[in-house]
């Protein structure tokens, strides 16, 4: 096979892209170019998926070579990311239909899936930053052309994300001159002062890429300003896989992070913190895409959790939880988009009793809601289950969290189900119908993924996830019932605790959305919660306070500097001038003695050889 | 010889064609407009034709002998050559833009005669190898930047310009006593004389440091740094050429000549340089996000990314001056384009007041989408050029330099990303307050896009500019391959 085979999946959809933009006046023309790209690129993807292949053409110097690696990661992420890219641009056919920019939103969904492409074929740390920063464009457009304010979320995530990438700038710096290479399969690093701290920056781009907390808070923002396929493609899917690839990538491969590694626990708790602040965030949303948002942080928590924990279960668990999550995640972004394409709001208050207008879209929520909250026998249930037993060999406190996390999620999620298929339908609602049949077919066909990924788990398990490891595993498999019962029981539990507060919630309040609103109002908590909601704990916030500190104080450093300019200088000089001119009085004897003076210096300049 | 006449050429046809620019704009405007493209374009091209020349790494040295002890003598080595494509490149654009902006206003042949002597003497001190030629081109160029700040003859633009040119000259004084004092040192004004001398005894530091003040004045660094932002009172063609492209790279050329290929620096010196640019970057970039003056804020832009040059020029190893050369092509490009924007939005909505701009971008989509493309380049977001030349500048000093100061620029970097989508969020998203005019001049429209497109195509093809700015660090820091 030709080698350059592997610039097709990245020239193909950003030159589709490119197009896209060219034709955007004409909608069928740019419908008909991504849907036909997004297929392309996916069949590419099914011929690339294991194959081993190595590309090399010095580029720059300096170390910097165009290079790229395709082997059994990679294709992986290739893979998903193409079937995800494909299933939302058929979705996107019947959803954005009416919608403006289409040309422009196709436009950045090619190029997006092209520069991830890139950024997970790369083998060049360069190489792969230009592809991950080169992200932040397309991120920025799909933002943006969402709805009137959607600008502001827009500018928002490319803050976010623009200040880690160079944060990841420079931890690429760093690692090449501690490694002596940009080639990532060359790099291996023992974990000592200077590596940490390329860990740490590294670790920053990749966890803000896949939106986990502090760099978390432009996603709720856009759940609600951008059009809905970017929720489900991007931040559900895309951004999980490239973010989790490369911290597999770094904590894997390119440093050798331990389980003794303080690090480790710094990422654990990166992680269970994630999980919590977020999950607490999901419970009292009060809109369908918002509260899923919140649950897209907070299952990246599970997932850093993972391979935070650094022992090969933790580590097989964090990776599958990232394509499962990918799956359910997108999914429920998609029965978010035809509830709001059919009854015209995510609001939750004006929705209810959806589920028998929309049956089909129920029935995936179902399934995709139960394998969010880790039911048996659906894919998120093994995945956490591999987590939680990593989480409990590393210490009881992280798997407390987790399973805190867990029973929150359930919770949450049947408010959320309870408040939009069940219960009484508002009188706005009474003519919605079912979503058309292109939107369906892409729910149906993630869904059915959860159930198979979760019913035969050893599929993607063994195919997709236990090579990533290879020999590390030594020869453990984690496919099939998770050996442990104690903590299959206790999940069980907690799943039933959250059922029982469920019930508990309604019968208190009377309805399925305002099941949780005892914790949104407990005592202490209410008072955090306003706080949140007024955006005190925004991280971006509380960084522009900083930035808004050092701007005037540099205002007035630099007013100080030109005052001296402005004012001091000149005024020194007129009153120096005012003393001169008062020497000019007319007195003779003055006069004389001056030149006198002066006569004499020029004596001693000249002649006295001085 | 040949070689020879091509940098006279570069650096006599612009200045003696300037002088006859005012006498043929008596006849015939559009000739005079030609014209000063032509002599411009005349000086890009004969750069370009130096190209393969510099690449061989053979520098051409032309010396002639004059009475006193002065010499006329140019050196041409891949330094000189890469500064002389990338400055005249950018200016022919530049005046292509003029073509149409500067039409409806007086003295128009003040105008052209001063940019093209201005470009003529750039190109001179670019070439010349020797301290008092330096230093006469020097202030050439420092008299026109004045006439064409105070291109408006208002009292407040009049007054502007004077204190650019009051800065700029008291800088170049102090840089006059710096070189003096090397001459008394060495006997030599020839640089070549001078870096042999240097080895044996070094260069006093009280003359480097005079030397510094001279630079940083001209490259408006903290504290020489106010006169810039004043100095927005001038056309934007004109702020573009000055504030951007041309001369503010002059000081930071002349760094490269001298710190780096000509002097031996003591080591506290190099970092003495490091933390003032630091320093700049970050303080004129503070004031960036409070300031409300289009203009003004892109050339607080321009003062926190010339503190980046002098970071990767003042690092000094092979990756950070390809870096900083790099930084010098892409940044030129970039902020030439957001101040040729800023002058498009300027001229058509009467105001240069960001608060009350907005919305810009239904009804300038190519200026809007131009401004953006070259602000994401000055961020350095890939593909555009500006992302390999930060690249390399960062990825140089984590070598030499200490990781806390490593850190300090990296926050300059992160505050450039928010001041810049401030700027174009205000000026060309959101809510339309002014009055929402359409952007006009087709020529005006043509240069920011080529601009843009020319970031782009920057970034694309880094192999070609990185590799030309490659050699030229391997020849200035005198490394043998």
């Amino acid at each position: 096979m030709n080698i350059k085979i592997l610039f097709l999946p990245i020239l193909l959809p950003f030159l589709a892209g490119i197009l896209c933009i060219l034709g955007r006046k004409q909608r069928i023309f740019t419908e008909g170019i991504s849907l036909i790209a997004a297929a392309v690129n996916l069949f590419i993807a099914f011929v690339l998926f294991g194959k081993n292949l190595n590309f090399n053409l010095p580029w720059l110097g300096f170390g910097i070579d165009v290079s790229f690696r395709l082997y059994h990661f990679s294709a992986f992420i290739i893979l998903a990311a193409a079937g995800f890219g494909f299933l939302v641009t058929l979705y996107s056919l019947f959803f954005m239909r009416a919608k403006e920019h289409l040309g422009q939103f196709y436009a950045y969904l090619l190029i997006s899936l092209a520069f991830i492409n890139g950024a997970v074929l790369a083998d060049n740390l360069v190489v792969l930053l230009f592809f991950w920063e080169g992200l932040l464009m397309s991120l920025f457009g799909m933002i943006a052309i969402g709805n009137k304010n959607a600008f502001k979320t827009a500018t928002k995530a490319f803050v976010i994300n623009g200040v880690t990438d160079l944060c990841m700038m420079i931890g690429i710096v760093l690692t090449a001159h501690l490694a002596g290479t940009l080639t990532i399969s060359k790099i291996n690093l023992p974990l000592g002062l200077g590596a940490s701290l390329a860990f740490i920056l590294l670790m920053i781009g990749a966890i803000s890429k896949a939106g986990s907390m502090p760099f978390h808070s432009w996603i709720p923002d856009a759940a609600t300003d951008a059009p809905l396929p970017f929720m489900a493609l991007i931040p559900a899917a895309l951004e999980k896989l490239l973010g989790i690839y490369f911290l597999a990538r770094i904590s894997l491969d390119m440093f050798q992070l331990t389980h003794e590694s303080w690090l480790s626990v710094l990422l654990m708790t990166v992680g269970v913190i994630t999980i919590l602040l977020a999950v607490m965030m999901a419970l009292v949303q009060k809109d369908y895409k918002r509260l899923l948002s919140y649950h897209a942080i907070s299952q990246v928590g599970y997932m850093i959790l993972g391979i935070g924990t650094a022992i090969p279960v933790g580590i097989i668990g964090g990776l599958f939880h990232m394509i499962n999550h990918a799956m359910y995640k997108s999914c429920l972004f998609l029965t978010g988009g035809s509830v709001e394409k059919q009854a015209g709001t995510t609001n939750l208050e004006k929705l209810g009793g959806l589920g028998i207008k929309m049956p089909v879209t129920l029935i995936c929520f179902v399934i995709t809601a139960a394998s969010i909250s880790g039911v048996w026998p659906f894919n998120g249930f093994f995945s956490k289950e591999l987590v939680y037993d990593a989480a409990l060999e590393r210490g009881l406190l992280f798997y407390l969290c987790a399973i805190a996390g867990s029973f929150f999620t359930a919770a949450s999620f049947l408010k959320l189900g309870h408040a939009a298929f069940f219960g009484k339908a508002s009188s706005e609602n009474k003519q919605v119908k079912e979503a058309p049949l292109g939107m369906l077919v892409p729910m149906i066909v993630i869904a059915a993924g959860c159930i198979i990924f979760g019913v035969f788990n050893s599929l993607p398990l063994k195919h997709l996830i236990e090579p990533i490891l290879g020999a590390k595993l030594n020869g453990h498999h984690f496919a099939g019932m998770p050996g442990n019962i104690k903590l299959i029981i206790i999940s069980v539990i907690v799943l039933v605790a959250a059922i029982v507060n469920h019930i508990f919630g309604v019968l208190m309040k009377g309805s399925g959305l305002k099941a949780l609103d005892y914790i949104r109002y407990a005592p202490i908590l209410s008072g955090i919660y306003n706080k949140a909601e007024k955006r005190f704990f925004d991280p971006y916030e509380i960084g522009l306070k900083v930035v808004n500190l050092v701007s005037a104080l540099s205002w007035k450093i630099d007013r100080g500097v030109d005052w001296v300019y402005e004012k001091f200088s000149v005024k020194t000089v007129y009153a120096l001038s005012m003393q001169i001119r008062n020497l000019q009085n007319g007195n003779y004897s003055l006069y004389l003695g001056l030149s006198i003076v002066s006569a004499a210096l020029v004596f001693l300049l000249f002649f006295a050889g001085l | 010889m040949k070689n020879e006449l091509f940098i006279f050429c570069i650096v006599f046809l612009p200045i003696l064609g300037a002088l006859a620019l005012p006498l043929v704009g008596r006849f015939s405007k559009s000739l005079r407009n030609a014209l000063s493209l032509l002599f411009v374009l005349s000086a890009l091209f004969f750069s370009c034709l130096l190209i393969p020349q510099a690449l061989s790494g053979k520098p051409i040295i032309f010396v002639k002998s004059l009475p006193l002890g002065f010499n006329l003598s140019f050196t041409a080595d891949a330094l000189a050559i890469f500064m002389a494509c990338t400055s005249s490149l950018i200016s022919s654009i530049i005046i292509m833009y003029s073509f149409n902006y500067i039409s409806h206003y007086e003295n128009q042949d003040e105008y052209y005669s001063m940019v093209t002597l201005f470009l003529g003497a750039m190109m001179g001190l670019i070439f010349s190898s020797n301290l008092i030629l330096l230093y006469i081109f020097w202030e050439i160029t420092g008299v026109t930047s004045w006439r064409l700040i105070g291109f408006f003859r208002q009292k407040q633009q009049v007054l502007k310009a004077d204190k650019s040119f009051l800065v700029t000259v008291f800088g170049a004084l102090l840089m006059l006593l710096g070189f003096l004092m090397i001459y008394q040192q060495t006997g030599s004004f020839d640089l070549s004389a001078i870096k042999l001398a240097g080895k044996t005894s070094p260069i006093p530091v009280l003359a480097l440091i005079l030397i510094l003040c001279g630079i940083f004045s001209k490259s408006a660094t903290l504290p020489f740094q106010t006169w810039l932002p004043d100095a927005g009172v001038a056309p934007s063609p004109v702020t573009a050429l000055l504030h951007a492209a041309v001369l503010v790279k002059i000081g930071v050329y002349v760094f490269a000549r001298l710190f780096i290929v000509t002097f031996i620096v003591p080591d506290f010196l190099r970092v003495l340089v490091v933390i003032i640019a630091a320093l700049s970057a970050i303080v004129s970039a503070g004031a960036a996000l409070l300031e409300t003056d289009l203009k003004r804020i892109i050339a607080y832009s321009t003062i926190s990314q010339i503190g980046f040059i002098f970071f990767g020029f003042a690092v000094g190893n092979e990756l950070a001056v390809t870096g900083a050369l790099l930084y010098i092509l892409m940044h030129g490009l970039a902020k030439a384009g957001l101040f040729l924007c800023a002058g498009i939005v300027e001229q058509n909505t009467k105001t240069k007041d960001i608060t009350q701009l907005g919305g810009l971008i239904k009804t300038m989509p190519i200026t809007a989408i131009s401004f953006l493309f070259c602000a994401f380049s000055v961020m350095g977001v890939p593909p555009f050029g500006g992302f390999f030349s930060k690249y390399l500048v960062f990825a140089g000093s984590i070598k030499a330099m200490p990781f806390w100061i490593v850190l300090v620029y990296l926050f300059g970097a992160f505050l450039t990303i928010i001041y810049l989508f401030r700027v174009f969020n205000l000026v060309f998203l959101g809510e339309g307050r002014s009055p929402l005019a359409r952007e006009k001049g087709p020529l005006m429209i043509f240069s920011v896009a080529l601009l843009a497109f020319l970031s782009f195509v920057g970034g694309v093809f880094i192999y070609y500019p990185s590799f030309f700015a490659k050699t030229a660090a391997v020849q200035m820091l005198g490394l043998v391959r």
